[in-house]
């Protein structure tokens, strides 16, 4: 099977997957108890108010016309009007979506950053101090909760040392500042900006990547073991290239493709790790605004919200296994 | 249990340190979850509010109580700093409702164990036989039930978690406590609450594990000579998976089951973290309590997250010990 057919099959299958993620999400509304127009109504809300907020809502409409509505709107981008707030969902959701991406992409670079190194200096000195140390870390760090290592950070170097800020989004003059932000104000020369951002994702994105951190060492440990054992790696030596080529150019890449594809299956819960850090560091992302619409019974923010994460999950998870079929293409074979 | 199984699990046993550590540390989690009402000082939810944020032993705590107070005829406001000492009847110290951290912790072993071992029991009466049932049949049936579970997949299992609790609420079961009920711990609570939405939540997230490898060992099962023998004398399709496809993928399914108990216990203390549980007497609970007053009362947060790392990895201990026992085909991960 050729790379073009692999991609369209799997893209079919991604497509699929969203839709019945979407239509999951629809039914969830009617197999959960309580009326969605009792969400919307005041509590002395009488039968004519009921049917009104029903008629507007377009909730006294038969299921499939309601359905097919969802559809329709979703396939145009537009997740509907709050019922409570009256604000447009995607508004909302893609207002809160640039905190969790951030979030996101810091742990996995925290992550990346420690992890590889780790794991390749623990593999090479095997059964020494060094990788017994990096083994035990990794063994408590897959054990620890990210929630409370988030709160024992929190304790330590921002309420007994004073390092890092308790919890919230940078801000400089009264405005938040993203990551995209402290990059504008960089390209003219201002640090501070960038300064505060780091400040204030240091302790998030170090909560969230540690699980990961852990993970990926010790992926990359048996990797890189498994590797140095092959014959390749022997021919290489005989042949007289330098051991840091030997590593590094050729084990330790090989050694990388496993652990792409282990960080792409992980996407979940990198998601669900965010949602609960941005709950320790009070992030307003979509983490926060999804526990808030439950807490709320906002079900159209819910909504939203659990549409963008499992579609985001699928599309993502779609593109690994592409670039994954790409670069080792024995995978298109089956 | 076959004789070899058993001799393999007790030769890496005797092999493996860390799986020593996990047997001693997991047993201790369960002794104490068992025998909660009579390890525990307290009451774990008795309130005392003249003891509010007691110490842990071998350590002090000040408190700054502002008073208004009329001094030499005008409204003043006097800052009295008492210093706090710890109570040998509170090793742990105490929360802000004067309630034990020790009496707390030992009740959120009973939760987490409770919920892993029901939570992996849930998903594994929905994942077994779907995995077995796709496996065994393959085709359309396979593709129908694989693709269930793609979409089961695409949620992230903590975002489920929560959507699923916040939606169907938090009913509980309350199950009488036997120490109790027979009088040897007279002062404790007399029932136990378990989270019910919690566990069958957690269950449902991820039974699709459990039904992937299921389906995966019923797959090779299915080829096996005495397989296709069984139903050449005429076996039901019952009985040919219930006497040699589901004992077959007995192995790898219960080595998956205990990393599920880890991974159940962590996504209910996460739940109760974040306000969906149904039960207070839990470590997550005791956490997202602890993180309002940090600054006064470290010990309450901290305790509690301790349990979770500690009954984590004993189960992750005994995970890798069953795998390396029992599957030496796949490649260990650790092995110091």
């Amino acid at each position: 099977m050729g790379y073009a057919r692999f991609l369209a099959k799997r893209g079919l299958q991604g497509l699929f997957v969203v839709w019945a993620v979407v239509t999951v999400v629809f039914a969830l509304r009617y197999i959960t108890p309580g009326d969605p127009v009792a969400f919307i109504a005041p509590l002395d809300a009488g039968p004519e108010l009921r049917q009104a907020i029903a008629e507007s809502y377009g909730l006294d409409e038969p299921l499939y016309v309601q359905y097919g509505r969802y559809l329709w709107d979703l396939a145009h981008l537009d997740m509907g009007q709050s019922y409570a707030r009256g604000t447009s969902v995607s508004a909302e959701v893609l207002g809160a979506l640039p905190v969790s991406l951030e979030l996101a992409v810091a742990s996995t670079v925290v992550a990346v950053v420690i992890s590889v190194p780790l794991g390749v200096v623990s593999a090479v000195n095997h059964r020494q101090p060094t990788d017994y140390a990096a083994t035990t870390l990794s063994l408590v760090g897959i054990s620890t909760p990210n929630f409370w290592l988030g709160v024992m950070l929190v304790l330590l170097l921002a309420v007994q040392f004073n390092v890092f800020p308790t919890s919230g989004l940078a801000e400089v003059n009264g405005e938040t500042v993203l990551f995209v932000d402290a990059l504008r104000h960089l390209v003219v020369g201002e640090t501070r900006w960038l300064v505060e951002w780091l400040a204030h994702i240091t302790l998030p994105a170090v909560t969230l990547g540690t699980y990961f951190t852990a993970l990926v060492t010790r992926l990359t440990r048996s990797g890189m073991l498994e590797e140095l054992g092959e014959s390749y790696v022997t021919a290489l030596r005989a042949k007289g290239l330098p051991e840091a080529l030997v590593r590094y150019r050729h084990a330790l890449k090989n050694t990388l493709i496993p652990v792409v594809t282990v960080l792409g299956l992980q996407l979940g819960t990198l998601v669900g790790g965010a949602v609960i850090t941005e709950r320790v560091f009070d992030l307003p992302g979509l983490g926060s605004l999804l526990i808030d619409a439950i807490n709320q019974q906002q079900w159209m923010i819910l909504q939203g919200c659990l549409i963008i994460v499992s579609g985001g999950f699928v599309v993502v998870n779609t593109a690994v296994d592409a670039l994954y079929a790409y670069v080792s293409p024995e995978v298109t074979a089956e | 249990m076959s004789p070899r199984t058993w001799r393999n699990l007790k030769r890496e046993f005797r092999r493996s340190a860390l799986a020593k550590v996990g047997a001693v540390l997991f047993g201790g989690v369960v002794l104490v979850a068992v025998f909660a009402p009579l390890l525990a000082p307290h009451n774990p939810t008795a309130q005392h509010l003249d003891l509010e944020f007691l110490p842990p032993l071998g350590f002090s705590a000040s408190r700054t109580v502002s008073t208004t107070q009329m001094v030499n005829g005008s409204v003043e406001t006097v800052q009295n700093t008492t210093f706090v000492a710890a109570s040998p009847s509170y090793p742990l110290g105490t929360n802000g409702l004067g309630q034990g951290v020790l009496s707390r912790v030992i009740y959120g072993a009973r939760t987490s164990l409770v919920v892993g071992l029901l939570g992996v029991l849930v998903a594994a009466v929905i994942g077994v036989p779907v995995g077995l049932t796709a496996g065994f049949y393959g085709g359309n049936v396979d593709d129908a039930l694989m693709r269930a579970a793609d979409v089961m997949l695409a949620f992230p299992s903590l975002v489920l978690a929560v959507s699923l609790v916040g939606l169907f609420g938090t009913a509980t079961i309350e199950v009488p406590d036997p120490w109790v009920a027979l009088g040897l711990a007279p002062n404790m609570p007399p029932t136990f609450t378990i989270p019910g939405t919690v566990v069958l939540v957690v269950g449902l997230v991820n039974w699709v594990w459990l039904a992937r490898i299921a389906r995966g060992e019923a797959l090779t099962v299915s080829e096996e000579e005495y397989v296709k023998a069984a139903r050449s004398i005429g076996a039901s399709d019952v009985h040919v998976v219930r006497k040699h496809v589901f004992p077959n993928a007995l192995t790898p399914i219960l080595v998956l089951a205990t990393t599920q108990v880890a991974a159940i216990i962590l996504l209910e203390s996460s739940l109760s973290f974040l306000g969906f549980s149904g039960t207070t007497l839990s470590w997550g609970f005791n956490i997202q309590n602890g993180q309002s007053y940090l600054a006064e009362a470290w010990w309450v947060a901290t305790f509690s997250g301790i349990g979770i790392v500690l009954a984590v990895m004993s189960v992750n201990f005994l995970g890798d010990w069953f795998r390396d026992a029992l599957d030496p085909g796949v490649e260990g991960e650790g092995g110091v």
